[in-house]
C-alpha cells in the first residue's frame, strides 16, 4: 500500500511539476526522461546477454524519419513520432534476422558499425537529409511549446517503464534471463531463442527511434554529426550502469543521478565533461558491479 | 568435399584486374591498405593472444600523433625519428592502462571488457580535446608531398613508406612469435590460458608485455601518418573500426591474411572514391564487408 501510494505521489509530483518551475528546469527534466527511456531500452536489451552500441544510430534514424516526414510528407508532429519509431522497427527487423546470430562482442561491434552506416547514409543522401548540412524542421510539435511536450516525454517515459516492467514481470523475462544465462539450456528447454531475441530489438529499437523523433521534434533541427553523436550512447549506458543494470529502477536511478549531474558539469565545464563519462563507465565496471542500486538492494537484502 | 571457391585467387585475380583497368585505383589502394593492416596489425595481436578487443585502439593511435606533434613543434625532429620516442611513450601508456583498468576485469564477463576499452576510449578522445582542443592540426615536412611516375600516372612517393613498413611489422611479429622465448610464450598463452599456466608461463605478464608491446607497436603508423594527415582528437577512431574489420575478415590469428584483406579493402575503397559524385560513399566498403563477414562467418558457425 505504501509502495502504491508513492508512485501516485511521484507521477502527481512530475505531472505538475511543469507549472511551478521555470523553463530550464523543465528542459533540464524533458531531457533527463529521453535519456532516461534510452538508457532503459539499452538495459532491455542487455537483459538478453547482448550488448548493443546501436542505440545512437536508431535514435539517429528516428530523428530523421520523423523530421523526414513532416517535411516531405506533410505528416502531423505527433503522427511524425510514430512513424519514428515503426521506421525504426521496420530497420531493426531486417538487421536483427541478419545479426542477431551474433553472439557478444561480434554483436556490439557489428551495432556499433551500424551506427556508422546509418551516419554515412545520412550524410550522403542529400536530397533526402539534406546531407552533412542537415534539415531544419518547418513544423515543430505544439508549436515549441516546452511544457506540452514535457507532457508528452513523460508520457513516453511512463510508457517506456511500463514496457521495462512487462519484461520483468512476464514470462518474457524468464525466456530473457535464460537466454543470458546459459543459452544452451534455454534452448533445450524450448526457449525460440532467436525469436525472443528479434522481439526485443526491434521493441528497443522501436523505443530508441521514437526517443529520437521526439528529440527532433525538440530541437526542430536534425544534422549527421550530432544527431548520430556518440552522446546518446554513451550517456545511457553510463546511466544503466552507475544505477545498476538488469532492472527498471536501475537506469531510472542513473539517469536522475547523472543527468543532473551531467547538467552541473556542463556549467562548470562546457568542453571535456565526457572524460567525467568515460572515467565513470571504467570506475563502475572496476568497482560498483552492481550499480547504485543494485548495491542498496544488495544491502538491504543481506540485512 | 574440396574448395571449389579459393578466396586468395579470387582477391589476386581481381587486384590484377585493378591493375590494369584502373592503375590509380589500384597504387592508391595499396597504400592505403598497407597502412589499414598496419594499424590492425596490433589489434590482431592483442585480440589473438589476451582475447581483448581493445575499443580504444584508434585513440592510443591518435595519442601517438599527438606526442609527435608536440615533439615536431618543440623540438623540430623528424616525425620518423620522433617514432624512438612515440614508442616508449605508448608503451608506458599502453602499461598504465592495461595495469590499471584491464587487468582488473579480465576474469569478469566479455562485455564488461568491452564496455571499459569503451570507457577507455572516450576518456582519451575527451583528454586530447581538452589539452588540444578540436582545431586539426598539420606538420609539414618536404619529403612528404613528393610524388613519382609510374607507367604514366602520378602516385605520393611518401606513401610506399606504409607498405614498407606493413611487411616489416609483419615479418618482425611473425619473428618474434615464432623464434623467441617470449613469443612462443605468448603464442602459448592465446592457444590456451590455463594449460600454459599449467606449464609454468606466467601469463599474467605474457598479457601485459603483449598489451603494451601492442600498443607500442602504433607509434610506427602515427609516426608514418603525422606529415600526412590533419591531426585531430578523433582521427584514431575509425581506425579501430577499420581494423577490427580486417581482423574479422582475414581471421583469428592470421596475420598475413590481414595484409591481404587490408589491401583488397584499400583498392575497393579506392574504386568507389575514383567514381565521380560517389566519393563520400567508400566509407561504407569496411562497414559493410565487416557486417557481410561476420554474418557469413556466424552462419557457418550455425551449420556446423
Amino acid at each position: 500500500m505504501r509502495k502504491v501510494l508513492l508512485i501516485i505521489g511521484i507521477l502527481v509530483f512530475i505531472t505538475f511539476l511543469p507549472i511551478f518551475v521555470d523553463m530550464y528546469l523543465i528542459h533540464v527534466a524533458s531531457s533527463i526522461m529521453l535519456f532516461m527511456c534510452l538508457a532503459l531500452s539499452w538495459d532491455m536489451m542487455l537483459r538478453t546477454g547482448q550488448l548493443s552500441f546501436g542505440t545512437a544510430g536508431f535514435f539517429g534514424l528516428g530523428a530523421y524519419a520523423a523530421v523526414i516526414a513532416v517535411d516531405d510528407f506533410a505528416i502531423t508532429p505527433i503522427m511524425s513520432i510514430f512513424i519514428g519509431a515503426v521506421f525504426a522497427a521496420i530497420v531493426a527487423l531486417g538487421v536483427g534476422i541478419a545479426v542477431l546470430k551474433l553472439r557478444e562482442m561480434y554483436f556490439a561491434i557489428t551495432t556499433l558499425a551500424l551506427t556508422s552506416v546509418f551516419l554515412v547514409l545520412a550524410r550522403n543522401l542529400s536530397d533526402l537529409t539534406g546531407g552533412a548540412a542537415g534539415k531544419v524542421l518547418f513544423n515543430a510539435i505544439f508549436d515549441g511549446d516546452p511544457k506540452k511536450t514535457y507532457w508528452l516525454i513523460m508520457v513516453f517515459t511512463l510508457l517506456v517503464i511500463g514496457i521495462s516492467e512487462i519484461f520483468q514481470r512476464t514470462r518474457i523475462r524468464y525466456a530473457i534471463s535464460s537466454i543470458r544465462n546459459d543459452e544452451l539450456v534455454a534452448k533445450s528447454s524450448g526457449i525460440n531463442i532467436f525469436k525472443y531475441l528479434l522481439f526485443v530489438f526491434i521493441v528497443t529499437s522501436a523505443i530508441q527511434g521514437a526517443a529520437g523523433a521526439i528529440y527532433a521534434q525538440q530541437y526542430a533541427f536534425v544534422e549527421p554529426e550530432s544527431t548520430f553523436s556518440a552522446n546518446f550512447l554513451l550517456l545511457p549506458i553510463a546511466m544503466a550502469l552507475v544505477g545498476g543494470i538488469h532492472s527498471t529502477l536501475g537506469p531510472i536511478v542513473g539517469a536522475i543521478i547523472l543527468g543532473f549531474a551531467s547538467e552541473y558539469l556542463k556549467l562548470l565545464m562546457p568542453y571535456g565533461h565526457l572524460i567525467i563519462y568515460g572515467i565513470i563507465i571504467i570506475l563502475v565496471i572496476i568497482f560498483l558491479r552492481k550499480g547504485v542500486y543494485g548495491t542498496i538492494v544488495d544491502k538491504i537484502r543481506s540485512n | 568435399m574440396k574448395k571449389i571457391f579459393n578466396w586468395k585467387i579470387f582477391f589476386l585475380l581481381m587486384l590484377i584486374a585493378v591493375a590494369i583497368f584502373r592503375p590509380y585505383a589500384f597504387f592508391y589502394g595499396l597504400q592505403r591498405g598497407s597502412l589499414y593492416s598496419l594499424v590492425a596489425l596490433p589489434l590482431a595481436l592483442i585480440l589473438g593472444i589476451v582475447g581483448l578487443l581493445n575499443l580504444a585502439h584508434g585513440d592510443f593511435l591518435t595519442l601517438g600523433m599527438y606526442m609527435g606533434y608536440v615533439i615536431f613543434n618543440q623540438f623540430h625532429f623528424d616525425p620518423i625519428v620522433s617514432m624512438i620516442f612515440i614508442g616508449p611513450f605508448l608503451f608506458l601508456i599502453g602499461f598504465a592502462v592495461y595495469k590499471s583498468t584491464i587487468e582488473r576485469v579480465l576474469k569478469s564477463h566479455h562485455l564488461n571488457l568491452l564496455l571499459i576499452t569503451f570507457g577507455i576510449s572516450i576518456t582519451f578522445v575527451e583528454l586530447v580535446n581538452v589539452f588540444w582542443t578540436s582545431r586539426p592540426r598539420n606538420i609539414y615536412v618536404p619529403y612528404a608531398a613528393r610524388s613519382v611516375n609510374i607507367l604514366g600516372i602520378s602516385v605520393g612517393a611518401y606513401e610506399f613508406l606504409y607498405v614498407i613498413a606493413a611487411i616489416l611489422i609483419l615479418l618482425a611479429i611473425m619473428f618474434i612469435l615464432k623464434k623467441t622465448r617470449f613469443g612462443q610464450a605468448a603464442f602459448a598463452v592465446g592457444q590456451n590460458p590455463k594449460g600454459a599456466a599449467i606449464v609454468g608461463i606466467n601469463v599474467k605478464l605474457v598479457y601485459t608485455i603483449t598489451f603494451s608491446l601492442a600498443t607500442a607497436m602504433t607509434a610506427v603508423s602515427a609516426a608514418l601518418m603525422m606529415p600526412r594527415v590533419s591531426i585531430f582528437p578523433t582521427v584514431g577512431g575509425p581506425f579501430t573500426m577499420k581494423s577490427f574489420c580486417l581482423t574479422a575478415m582475414a581471421g583469428l590469428g592470421n596475420l598475413p591474411g590481414i595484409l591481404i584483406s587490408g589491401i583488397t579493402l584499400g583498392v575497393v575503397e579506392a574504386i568507389v572514391q575514383s567514381i565521380p559524385g560517389y566519393s563520400g560513399w567508400s566509407d561504407l566498403v569496411f562497414f559493410g564487408v565487416l557486417i557481410l563477414v561476420i554474418a557469413i562467418r556466424a552462419y557457418r558457425r550455425a551449420e556446423r
